[in-house]
């Protein structure tokens, strides 16, 4: 098991420096990042001051060393467009977006389990139809469209919840929908295959026919079953994350971390961008790692096969 | 052993029903191919009847005005239907008086020519790679599919922002923020399928007839990949519409004048408390879109490759 870890940890760490690698010449290959600062009002001197102060007048290898030093040490480097260090604004902002994520998380993950349970048990009833039919649609519309439409209905119409800010819990009912939106469709239908799956097994049919009552049935027996698999896929809900966020944040001013990349990529602030990448590319692998490692604690299989 | 098991009243999976469809489930089967496919012909024709001078032809088309001619006298008129509307407007005009339905229709050639470009792009990336995993294997297989499930489980909007920064928001940064991401899907399925068919027979007869890997990938596995490709290639079509219009929404799409539906509902954000059509309509047009191209692929899969249900 340690040393399932100790590999995986190992490969986490190459694909971090690779991706590191990967953003540090794609920001470069595209053309001098001065570029983007020029402006008509500045001097040539001003110009190579900044051009100093931001380390871009060394060579590639160099610029490199520091890149790659900076990042070792916990420093994401300064905002082009705020002077200010880009760590401090993390600070800020993502406590912002945690009030959005985590409540949008717990609220969404129970609704998915719940109504998946529910559509798996009682196939072809109600439940299940009303279920595939949530799916149809949250895969079809576009969330940042549904949000605009509640917005314009419950805020603009109605007057029932507040378009912008988040003061009282009536602010925060929109945006933690619109994520919900996001995150639903997916994981309902996952945990409704899931449970079908696991309710077609055999020893379910054992557990039935024992005698056992229907309840004990699904809940002891099979529901704990079902959920490996959405657990192990929960890696591949961090991108429905992430897009709901920036989506909602953008939509209703929220100002957290996903409003934070949009802004700093339309002032062409690459640094910021830059470090949310790297960050979010920590996040993916430091969670994959997790899921894996839980996965391999859940299913021995894995464990002596890998290692 | 199992003759002795009673059969057990099975409540949850009941066994599928094969005779005595009623009619009712039986015209709602055909409606829900029938629409979607209308819907999907018509989105093509409207993107390519627009307007003919793409083709060569006289400046007609179905498109009533120019979609980014505004009519300064008629800014933020309702839908037709409303009682303020004009008929020359069937659903209405924006804050410069441009009309909402011609930027709709106009608006389906970004979307369809962004999701064919991404899905043709896409779906070689991921065959090449799929079939060089699954027929090679070992190291190759596991470096290829390490590289799969970080890019499965990347956020490809972080990406799609970065490299609007780099090089600016625009048709080609949407087309490659797709595809750097895109393709994951495509290799672990014909991966999948490849290390299937290495097993069979044709492939070794193939091999000791002295084919060459590159031949046997290419003539004995690619053909049999193909169905399944076809498949996962029509459901990415709603896909990729709905990701093309995330991005325009975002501002990172196609620069302004040019009408698409996500930046067209971000233009009618800001007006939504006097004008909603602005905004809904374009929405609309997304969601049955997306609706239809979904419902089709559904139905292609159940006809070429059911194995892929539950994908």
């Amino acid at each position: 098991m340690t040393r399932f870890i100790i590999i995986r940890l190992l490969q986490a760490i190459i694909a971090i420096l690779g991706i590191m690698v990967l953003v540090f010449f794609l920001v470069r290959a595209a053309g001098d990042p001065m570029e983007l600062l020029k402006n008509p009002n500045m001097t040539e001197e001003q110009f190579e001051l900044l051009k100093a102060r931001l380390g871009l007048d060394k060579s590639y290898a160099e610029q490199f060393w520091v890149y790659i030093g900076d990042l070792a040490q916990g420093d994401l480097g300064t905002s082009l467009l705020k002077q200010r260090p880009i760590v401090d604004m993390i600070g800020e902002s993502l406590p912002n977006t945690l009030k959005l994520t985590i409540p949008s998380f717990v609220i969404g993950m129970t609704l998915a389990v719940f109504l998946g349970m529910m559509a798996a048990t009682r196939r072809d009833t109600f439940w299940d139809q009303g279920v595939k039919f949530v799916a149809v649609l949250g895969q079809a519309l576009p969330g940042f469209w549904v949000a605009i439409m509640a917005m314009l209905v419950l805020s603009v119409y109605w007057k029932l919840l507040p378009v912008a800010g988040m003061d009282t819990p009536a602010h925060y009912v929109l945006p933690v929908g619109t994520m919900i939106f996001f995150m639903l469709p997916g994981m309902m239908r996952l945990v409704r295959s899931c449970m079908l799956d696991v309710l077609d097994s055999e020893y379910i049919k054992l557990a039935r026919i024992k005698g056992l009552p229907e309840r004990t049935v699904i809940w002891k027996h099979a529901f704990r079953n079902a959920l490996i698999t959405p657990l192990t896929t929960l890696g591949l809900l961090i991108p429905q994350l992430v897009l709901g966020a920036v989506i909602t944040e953008t939509i209703f001013n929220w100002p957290g971390m996903g409003r934070m990349i949009v802004e700093s990529t339309f002032a062409r602030d690459f640094t910021v961008v830059q470090a949310i990448t790297i960050l979010t590319a920590v996040l993916v692998l430091g969670v994959n790692l997790l899921v894996d490692i839980s996965y391999a604690y859940v299913d021995p299989q894995i464990r002596f096969q890998r290692s | 052993m199992l003759s002795i098991i009673p059969t057990i009243e099975d409540k949850a999976i009941p066994k599928p029903k094969f005779s005595g469809l009623s009619r009712g489930t039986r015209i709602l089967r055909g409606l829900s191919l029938y629409i979607p496919a209308t819907v999907m012909v018509l989105l093509v024709l409207v993107a390519i009847f627009a307007n003919l001078a793409w083709l060569g032809l006289p400046d007609v088309g179905i498109s009533p005005y120019e979609p980014n001619k505004g009519h300064m006298r008629d800014r933020l008129l309702p839908p037709a239907f409303m009682e303020d509307g004009k008929s020359d407007y069937l659903l209405g005009t924006d804050r410069l008086g441009r009309d909402v339905l011609s930027r709709v229709i106009y608006g389906a050639r970004i979307s369809l020519s962004v999701s064919l470009l991404v899905i043709l792009i896409t779906a070689f990336i991921g065959t090449l790679l799929g079939i060089t995993a699954g027929y090679i294997g070992g190291r190759v297989d596991g470096l290829i599919m390490r590289v799969v499930d970080v890019a499965l489980s990347f956020p490809g909007l972080i990406l799609a922002l970065l490299l609007a920064t780099i090089i600016g928001p625009g048709y080609v940064t949407v087309v490659v923020a797709l595809s750097v991401l895109g393709w994951a899907g495509y290799a672990r399925m014909v991966r999948g399928e490849s290390l299937r068919i290495r097993q069979s027979d044709f492939v070794a007869q193939a091999r000791v007839n002295g084919a060459s890997t590159l031949r046997i990938m290419f003539k004995h596995v690619f053909p049999n990949v193909l169905n399944s490709l076809i498949v996962i290639m029509t459901l990415m079509v709603g896909a990729m519409i709905l990701a093309e219009s995330m991005l325009s929404y975002l501002g990172i799409g196609i620069s302004a004048p040019t009408p698409s539906w996500g930046s067209m509902v971000a233009d009618g954000r800001n007006e939504l408390d006097r004008a909603w059509w602005i905004a809904a309509f374009p929405g609309i047009a997304i969601g049955l879109v997306v609706m239809s191209g979904n419902f089709l692929g559904d139905w292609i899969r159940d006809k070429m490759d059911p194995r892929l249900r539950q994908l």
